[in-house]
């Protein structure tokens, strides 16, 4: 009973890791231009399939295929941003059908190329076990891809709070006028994020697909996880993103562990609606002022 | 003026009696219409809770899946009749609604994808609580739509009637809604909530009744849905095809007029079916995706309302 939990902690340890690196690209975004970018779990998609085209077709290691596959995740990206700068009025109704809109374009572009079959990496080098202290139990794509996740979290984190274009970015998302005077090109700084958002989310795909299955209908579910995790965190904390993408990661493990897989989604939704009622401003956040 | 009387009355005349008298014998196009009017009065229900409420929702679905388990359960194992259980389908999105409540302290992108959680919520619910829903195995043999006074409701024209009444009822009630003085407030909720809220608008609980309308619309559309396909299980019910759909031709049509939604679901879906689907078997969606964000881009109004500018323009230019 006590293996079984400490092993359902690590696993959620080790998968919250990459969730924090999809919820933080969402953040972020949400952050310079105050919309949820609801195609952002199929950035995630789109990297994890072109990592099997390059494996299966390449014989490419995943890894190998992160540059690829940034290039058409980024491409992707400002071609969203380019998308919601066209809107006019109702900006934050009218994105948010645009970017469920682009999500649609996404899965089913997805469903279209490469059919609705799971994938998974044929490179067995990742899926080899790594036990921790003989009771822990993980794959090498999980530790490497924890280990990878942390550094550019805290890579982020360090960009955001001590260099210009990180400061910049910071600027906007507190007063995009203000900022506008003190000489930031809010326009630059809005694309900065999204690409930003793009290499956390195509890092995130490879390590999905070196770590798991992929599937079309993924996209979907990735975005409502991250946006769960960032309303648990709380608006603007990125060490806020890094524990509630832990704190959902383990909760699921718990729940497949103790109750049943199908669950795996349920309670980390509950969670949310329990943090709704009782602390919409997050489990980390602070209260934001209305007017 | 008196335009905008006839126009509504010979479409309506059009409606009742030219369609089924022209296609009413021909089943497979009596389906496609009736599946068209279901999705548009779950367009009509999103589309109220839009532009009256300021909500978008990515949840309808929920509220579809939920009245027509409750309907469906409600005839096969109670034995009730089949239009009380549809009232009673309402009622339990009203209920689902209810729940989803604490959604509405977020603004914006944050109620959208909350309520988007709660469809999986009750897809995951309907699956797992199998002593209630009979679980993944699904629902057969769910009652069809009775006999009133001779007239068999169980056909395709009499399911056509239903729906369509259904959605007439639905488009009636949101223009009273729309011109009522809780209208007023939403429209001025609108633009700024914290001013509507300064001079004493209850603002909450005029989007929490705009919320439980919509809910129960959509609702009693699922319910019909339940009786017309007499087939149930949680996938289905809890489709993301029943959210997807209906905002697409409430944005084609344009959300913020009645009619604009109906027009764009007969558009829309009739399109879908008979053009799409036959290049694109599967991923057929991509091109609603597309059309989605073409419509936001270009016109996000809708086309209905564009259509209206250009008759506009014409009868000015003729005078």
């Amino acid at each position: 009973m006590f293996e079984l939990t400490l092993q359902a902690l690590y696993s959620g340890l080790l998968t919250g890791a990459y969730y924090a690196l999809v919820a933080l690209g969402l953040a972020l975004v949400f952050g310079t231009m105050k919309i949820i970018n609801l195609a952002h779990g199929e950035l995630v998609l789109l990297a994890a399939y072109v990592a099997y085209t390059a494996e299966s077709q390449w014989g490419l290691n995943p890894l190998a295929s992160i540059p690829l596959a940034l290039v058409l995740v980024g491409f992707v990206a400002v071609a969203v941003y380019l998308l919601v700068g066209r809107i006019k009025k109702d900006r934050e109704l009218n994105s948010l059908i645009l970017t469920f809109g682009i999500g649609i374009i996404l899965t089913n572009f997805v469903l279209l190329v490469w059919s609705a079959d799971i994938h998974s990496t044929t490179t067995t080098w990742f899926q080899e076990a790594v036990v921790v202290g003989d009771i822990l139990y993980s794959s090498r794509s999980e530790v490497l891809f924890f280990l990878i996740s942390i550094a550019l979290v805290f890579a982020t984190w360090w960009w955001l709070t001590r260099t210009w274009y990180g400061r910049a970015i910071r600027a906007v998302s507190s007063n995009r006028d203000a900022a506008m005077l003190m000489g930031v090109n809010p326009r630059q700084t809005e694309v900065l994020s999204f690409v930003v958002a793009g290499v956390l989310a195509t890092v995130a795909g490879i390590a999905i697909y070196t770590g798991q299955v992929i599937q079309p209908s993924l996209g979907l579910a990735l975005t409502i996880k991250a946006f769960i995790i960032t309303v648990l965190a709380g608006m603007g904390s990125i060490p806020g993103v890094l524990l509630g993408a832990v704190l959902i990661g383990v909760i699921e493990a718990l729940t497949v562990t103790y109750l049943s897989s199908s669950l795996q989604e349920f309670t980390g939704m509950v969670l949310f609606l329990v943090v709704l009622l009782l602390r919409p401003q997050g489990l980390f956040g602070f209260g934001a002022r209305r007017g | 003026m008196r335009t905008n009387a006839v126009f509504p009355g010979l479409i309506v005349f059009v409606l009742y009696l030219a369609v089924p008298v022209a296609v009413g014998h021909i089943d497979y196009v009596m389906s496609l219409i009736i599946a068209a009017l279901t999705i548009g009065g779950i367009a009509v229900a999103w589309a109220l809770l839009g532009n009256l409420g300021g909500m978008v929702s990515f949840g309808h679905a929920a509220f579809f899946g939920v009245g027509s388990y409750v309907s469906a359960l409600l005839t096969l194992d109670a034995g009730w009749p089949v239009f009380a259980a549809m009232l009673a389908g309402g009622a339990g999105a009203v209920i689902a609604s209810v729940v989803t409540m604490p959604a509405l302290r977020l603004r914006g992108p944050y109620f959208a994808l909350a309520i988007l959680a709660f469809a999986h919520i009750f897809r995951i619910l309907a699956t797992e609580l199998e002593s209630i829903t009979h679980g993944a195995g699904g629902l057969l043999s769910i009652p069809v739509l009775p006999t009133v006074a001779g007239f068999d409701l169980g056909t395709k024209i009499g399911g056509y009637y239903v729906i369509l009444t259904i959605v007439l009822l639905a488009m009636a009630g949101y223009a009273w809604l729309r011109q009522s003085t809780m209208g007023l407030a939403l429209l001025a909720m609108h633009d700024t909530e914290d001013a509507t809220r300064i001079v004493g608008v209850p603002s909450t609980r005029l989007k929490a009744l705009m919320l439980v309308v919509s809910a129960f619309i959509t609702g009693v559309v699922g319910a019909f849905n339940a009786h017309q396909i007499n087939f149930l299980d949680p996938d289905y019910a809890f489709s993301g095809s029943w959210t997807v759909l209906p905002i697409v031709a409430a944005i084609f049509g344009g959300y913020r007029t009645i009619s604009g939604p109906l027009v764009g679901a007969l558009v829309i879906y009739l399109v879908d079916q008979l053009v799409f689907k036959e290049f694109l078997p599967h991923g057929h969606e991509i091109i609603l995706g597309a059309l989605l964000v073409a419509m936001i881009v270009l016109s996000p109004t809708g086309l209905v309302p564009l259509v209206m500018r250009m008759v506009t323009r014409g009868r000015h230019a003729q005078a």
